[in-house]
């Protein structure tokens, strides 16, 4: 998700969508992603959803290929592992190495899953910004004020963590032995140091954070709302546009054959 | 005895005597205070006398957040009382604190000012004209839009202040809002409250220990009406109108350490009212200088030489190819230390000080240029970033100490007063004995250069004379010292040397009567003198260190005198628990 300390997400049309909209979407494709077991179906999905995130995304594809990169690893890993592990007809042996047909199917209907959840997340991460998800949260799914404030300032004092976690490094450092020329030291007590310190120093300033909340009203009942979050046309024709053709792909997947549930787990 | 007041004040406190736990001793004795609608006061005393603790009854912070035993009776716009939870209470009350980093918490500028309106359920269609109000009334309209990620300590409180004042709260609880801020800081958000009073008339309870560059130029005349001064023991000493209070009780205040206006400060050293504009006071001030301060010039093998040095904060490696290599903070910083020196850097917010520091130490590796000479030891700025152990004693023998551990940690103990705090929790301290003790661990490694960024902020006025005084005998004592600091007073007193930074390279670097009365270099810099300052540079340029470290050594007496009676009777029962 982008920070305000970095560039906000470029304005795309899937970035001007509303963000408890999207991220309703993306579980609602992502469970019933999860009720899928055959690897053509969620494939497609996978193909269409890159197709979609491509389209309505504006990022440079090294983005989005780098961001794939840590669900292509699992994916991977569940292909192989079911592959090998799972009993059924023998497709392929050399010694222990067995692979199987069950195997290559359901582990490629996990990884095909694996990767369409994947790319409905980064598409959502990279369109949305951190601040408007919580404010949309608070609006339109009635997420309380507390906990929506409190996330946002907490989101406030990791913005600043990073500058702290250096300074508090450094002025640990200086005390280590000067013989030791070059930079910080790095073993596990040092760096344990270094934690306890900005954890009191957190916890304090958090205090004084909740502390300015509560005098500012945090918390009064009844409140008002400035600038409420709508969802508008453009996030109803999206959810439509998503779940038709969802919908349509697991019609024609379940009309040519090819459409699997959790059934094809135990067979 | 009166029956209640047909006219509830704005705050009453009636007898409030508060204890925290595991204390014998209260923090407030009998506290007696009743401020009507509008009225604006200002509370004085010493550290630890219960100034905050007075704003924190009223908030209801104590005892709701923070357990204490209160007793007393406490009202708020006279129908909260101590029983009013803090949210409720909100609903009457303003609060800026102290810390300007956590004093905004939401991630931009006008969502941090509609949160207190929405909670108040205000109507969200006035909700954009009254931001729109606050900000221009806090000097702060072009900050609107901001993240609040991006903004300096004086422009984070102008925003706090604006958060407070948006819902027009009866009261305005004023925290020492400006003793983390720079001399722009303090005049910014200083302005931005006399606008804000003058618009929203609330009433207000200041606390706040600066009050020499509060007052600014216009000495007590530019304080609160009224002063309430609590003693050491929490008990209210003196209440009245500020000028009479602050003239009755200016000795005592200085001798507790507490930074006075000018003229107050004057007033208790001489008893003559009018600061400078009175003859006796001249009179005194050039007495000072009866015995004339001869430079010495730095002798010795430099202990740290700093050559075309060019400094920056971003380390980072991975940055992309293609991008730009970023610019350094500063460029050309040649600086040569020898032993007994005290090098005084200045310089406006941003200028790249603290990165020069770390650079010197051999944190940061320079951008360009090259530093030379044993590895100096450092301070930062808020001392409890350095902490690493759990108590004082831990804290000193942390590190590689030269000769055997336990004799050097017994012997800074002493040095430094921290005695008595041995078995403290470090980050229990109060301000100035975190500060003493920041010092105290990293002189215990006999670096020969000392490096301290701000040593004196949010100090007292006693504590910050005794932080000079330590630096003073590093360089006495054949080390050599280089420190950051927006005190000019403090720098002014204590350095040998001068220099200015400014738009990214060295603007002036000689002595203190040299480069001060540079006003080209001084506004580039966007430094300010303090009065007293300014006066000496016209008046008696040649002594102005000899008048100003007389002026410290009276607060040293002041206080000495008056501690030897209170260590043998209360103080005593104390020892250990005194924060």
């Amino acid at each position: 998700m982008s920070t305000r300390t970095g560039a906000p997400p470029t304005d795309s049309p899937l970035a001007r969508r509303n963000p408890t909209v999207k991220l309703g979407l993306l579980i609602a494709v992502s469970l019933a992603a999860v009720l899928i077991l055959d690897p053509v179906t969620p494939s497609v999905l996978y193909v269409l959803a890159l197709v979609a995130v491509t389209a309505t995304v504006r990022v440079p594809a090294r983005d989005l290929v780098l961001a794939h990169v840590p669900f292509v690893l699992f994916a991977t890993g569940v292909l192989v592992v079911n592959a090998l592990a799972r009993p059924g007809t023998v497709l392929w042996q050399a010694g222990p190495l067995r692979v199987t047909v069950e195997g290559l199917e359901i582990g490629g209907a996990l990884a095909a899953r694996t990767l369409l959840i994947g790319v409905l997340a980064i598409g959502f991460l990279l369109s949305t910004d951190g601040v408007a998800l919580m404010t949309s949260l608070h609006h339109n799914a009635r997420l309380g004020p507390r906990i929506t404030y409190a996330i946002l300032a907490g989101y406030r004092m990791l913005q600043e963590m990073p500058r702290e976690w250096a300074t508090i490094r450094f002025a640990h450092a200086v005390r280590a032995d000067p013989r030791e020329s070059g930079s910080a030291p790095r073993g596990p007590r040092h760096l344990a140091g270094v934690i306890f310190t900005l954890l009191v120093v957190s916890v304090r300033k958090g205090e004084r954070m909740a502390q300015a909340l509560e005098s500012r009203g945090l918390g009064l009942e009844p409140r008002t709302t400035w600038r409420p979050v709508h969802v508008t046309r453009a996030d109803w024709l999206m959810v439509v546009g998503v779940v038709a053709a969802v919908a349509l792909v697991l019609l024609v997947s379940g009309m040519l054959g090819q459409l699997e549930g959790p059934g094809a787990l135990f067979r | 005895m009166t029956t209640r007041a047909e006219q509830a004040g704005a705050v009453e406190l009636t007898g409030v005597s508060v204890t925290f736990p595991r204390r014998a001793a209260p923090v407030l004795r009998d506290v007696s205070l009743r401020l009507a609608p509008g009225e604006q006061v200002v509370v004085l005393g010493a550290s630890g006398s219960g100034k905050s603790t007075v704003l924190h009854t009223i908030t209801g912070v104590i005892p709701h957040t923070v357990h204490a035993e209160v007793t007393g009776q406490v009202t708020v716009a006279g129908t909260m009382t101590q029983e009013t939870p803090v949210v409720e209470r909100s609903r009457y009350l303003g609060v800026v604190a102290q810390d300007p980093s956590s004093a905004v918490c939401l991630p931009d500028v006008e969502q941090e000012l509609a949160l207190p309106l929405e909670n108040h359920a205000v109507d969200p269609a006035t909700i954009d004209a009254k931001i729109t109000g606050v900000l221009e009334v806090v000097g702060a309209a072009h900050l609107r839009t901001r993240a609040t990620a991006a903004l300096s300590g004086g422009e984070s409180q102008r925003v706090a202040l604006a958060a407070a004042l948006v819902t027009e709260p009866e009261v305005l609880l004023l925290d020492e809002p400006t003793s983390m801020l720079d001399p722009d800081g303090v005049a910014a958000v200083r302005g931005a409250l006399t606008q804000a009073v003058a618009r929203y008339r609330p009433a207000v309870v200041l606390v706040e220990h600066r009050l020499d560059e509060w007052a600014g130029a216009d000495g007590t005349a530019a304080l609160p009406s009224r002063a309430v001064v609590l003693d050491e023991s929490g008990a209210v000493l003196a209440d009245g109108p500020t000028g009479v209070v602050l003239r009755d009780h200016a000795r005592r205040l200085h001798a507790a350490g507490c930074w006075l206006p000018l003229d107050a400060e004057l007033r208790a050293l001489t008893g003559a009212d009018g600061g400078l504009t009175n003859p006796a006071n001249v009179a005194y001030l050039q007495s000072l200088t009866d015995t004339e301060w001869v430079a010495d010039e730095p002798q010795g093998e430099p202990l740290l030489v700093a050559r075309g040095l060019a400094v920056t904060r971003d380390q980072s490696p991975r940055r992309r190819r293609g991008d730009p290599e970023p610019a350094p903070l500063l460029t050309g910083v040649d600086l040569t230390v020898r032993p007994g020196e005290i090098v005084a850097i200045l310089g406006a917010n941003g200028v790249g000080k603290s990165t020069l520091l770390l650079t010197l130490a051999g944190l940061l590796p320079p951008w360009a240029g090259t530093v030379d000479g044993p590895r100096p030891g450092l301070v930062f700025q808020n001392a409890e970033h350095q902490f690493v152990a759990t108590t004082v004693r831990a804290e000193i023998a942390h590190g590689p100490l030269p000769g055997r551990a336990e004799e050097v940690v017994t012997r800074q103990l002493e040095r430094h007063r921290l005695a008595h705090l041995a078995d403290q929790n470090p980050f229990r301290l109060s301000g100035g004995e975190k500060r003493r003790l920041s010092l105290a661990a990293m002189l215990a490694h006999d670096r020969p250069v000392l490096l301290a960024d701000e040593p004196t902020l949010g100090l007292d006025r006693r504590d910050a004379v005794a932080t000079a005084e330590t630096l003073r005998n590093v360089a006495d004592s054949g080390g050599a010292v280089v420190l950051v600091s927006h005190d000019v007073r403090t720098v002014a007193a204590l350095a040998d040397r001068v220099v200015v930074l400014g738009d990214g390279y060295v603007l002036a670097d000689g002595t203190p009567a040299e480069v001060l009365r540079d006003h080209a270099v001084l506004d580039r810099a966007r430094l300010r003198l303090p009065a007293l300052v300014s006066w000496l540079l016209t008046r008696q340029p040649q002594s102005l260190r000899t008048v100003l470290r007389r002026l410290d050594d009276a607060v040293r007496t002041a206080s000495s005198d008056r501690n030897v009676p209170t260590t043998a009777g209360s103080g005593a029962q104390e020892q250990g628990v005194l924060r």
